[in-house]
């Protein structure tokens, strides 16, 4: 038995593990998406909570130490939250996944395989290996 | 007479200013390397919530994205996480050994952590490759770009922890580190344990959701 600062090193690792395949198996079940994300994140908090604070000892620190990390947790908030509004929901700038901007004219283009096909060096030369003409714009590099 | 003469009168001998001369550390009552150490992680926890935040939110506004479980080898990053848990673990272990005097359990659970790690990096190194090949590059779209980054970035911090470690561990074969000096040890360990907890909240928003 492996006892340190009073709590059972074995024992949080055994619950490390049985939370780590429990978490792997909640995320193939077939549940709604607000339920399985939910599951996920607190099977993620459980193992985060059991190494911050056993691991990383920080139930055993002073006030000093854990002050530190105090002014993290809003400032974690202040950086995912507050340019949502500008970014995640702003309908101005919501595209498709591919879509990118075209560095030459721009404008936003959606590029599927097809079009990033078109767009690679390695098309134009196959092109021309063919002898076949290079239409304009092909093997731009993106 | 000369003996009643004292090497040092703070009545005497103090600076024409008068300040009190004091003989203790009157910094913080913890330990400075433990003191700096958790300000740095503090740090590394904003590093980390700028990539991560930056997900969330880029996710947040895409009107698609892809499952990373139909496309990500979960099976395999998910044993690689269990090996990096198992690596903290093992630095528990030997910075309990140290507090004990087990010198040699010291050299031996930092040995195996250090293997741990190791593994971890070359198992996503080979993920990298198998990914690459298959034509996902990082400017292939948002969902690999952000991939990538975080990822690699995490991996560029466990290499950093890999690096680390092994110096603790050559310290640790000389005979370094005692139950009454051992601070190094917790330092790194410190490090290692923040690396592994990232990678527990890396592995579930990356990988599973």
């Amino acid at each position: 038995m492996s006892e340190t600062h009073g709590f059972n090193t074995n024992k949080i690792f055994g619950a490390l593990l049985f939370l780590t395949i429990a978490e792997v198996g909640w995320a193939y079940l077939p549940f709604a998406t607000w339920a399985l994300w939910g599951g996920l994140l607190t099977f993620a908090y459980m193992k985060g909570h059991l190494i911050f604070t056993y691991f990383m000892h920080m139930k055993f620190e002073g006030w000093i130490v854990k002050g530190l990390m105090v002014p993290t947790i809003p400032l974690m908030l202040i950086v995912v939250f507050a340019n949502m509004p500008d970014t995640a929901k702003n309908d101005l700038m919501v595209y498709p996944l591919t879509v990118q901007m075209d560095a030459e004219t721009g404008e936003i283009v959606v590029l599927d395989e097809t079009e990033r096909a078109k767009r690679s060096p390695g098309y134009k030369k196959k092109l021309e290996a063919h002898g076949e003409e290079v239409p304009e714009g092909v093997g731009g590099g993106h | 007479m000369s003996s009643q003469i004292q090497a040092y009168d703070p009545e005497v001998d103090a600076p024409a200013h008068h300040h009190p001369v004091y003989d203790y550390d009157s910094g913080p009552p913890v330990d400075r390397g433990k003191f700096a150490i958790w300000l740095f992680l503090a740090t590394e926890v904003m590093f980390f919530t700028g990539l991560i935040g930056t997900y969330i939110v880029i996710r947040t506004g895409s009107p698609e994205w892809p499952n990373p479980k139909h496309i990500l080898a979960v099976d395999i990053t998910a044993a690689n996480t269990f090996l990096l848990i198992t690596s903290s673990w093992m630095m528990v272990r030997a910075l309990d050994a140290i507090q004990k005097g087990d010198k040699g359990g010291l050299t031996k659970w930092l040995g195996f952590t250090i293997i741990g790690g190791s593994v971890f990096v070359g198992v996503q190194v080979y993920e990298y490759i198998q990914l690459l090949d298959h034509g996902y590059l990082p400017n292939r779209d948002l969902f690999w770009s952000t991939f990538y980054a975080m990822t690699g970035f995490h991996g560029i911090h466990v290499c950093v922890g890999v690096i680390w470690l092994f110096c603790v561990w050559i310290g640790a074969v000389k005979g370094t580190y005692t139950p009454q000096n051992y601070v190094r040890v917790e330092l790194a360990g410190l490090y290692w344990h923040f690396v592994d907890l990232v990678w527990v909240l890396l592995f579930t928003i990356v990988y599973l959701m």
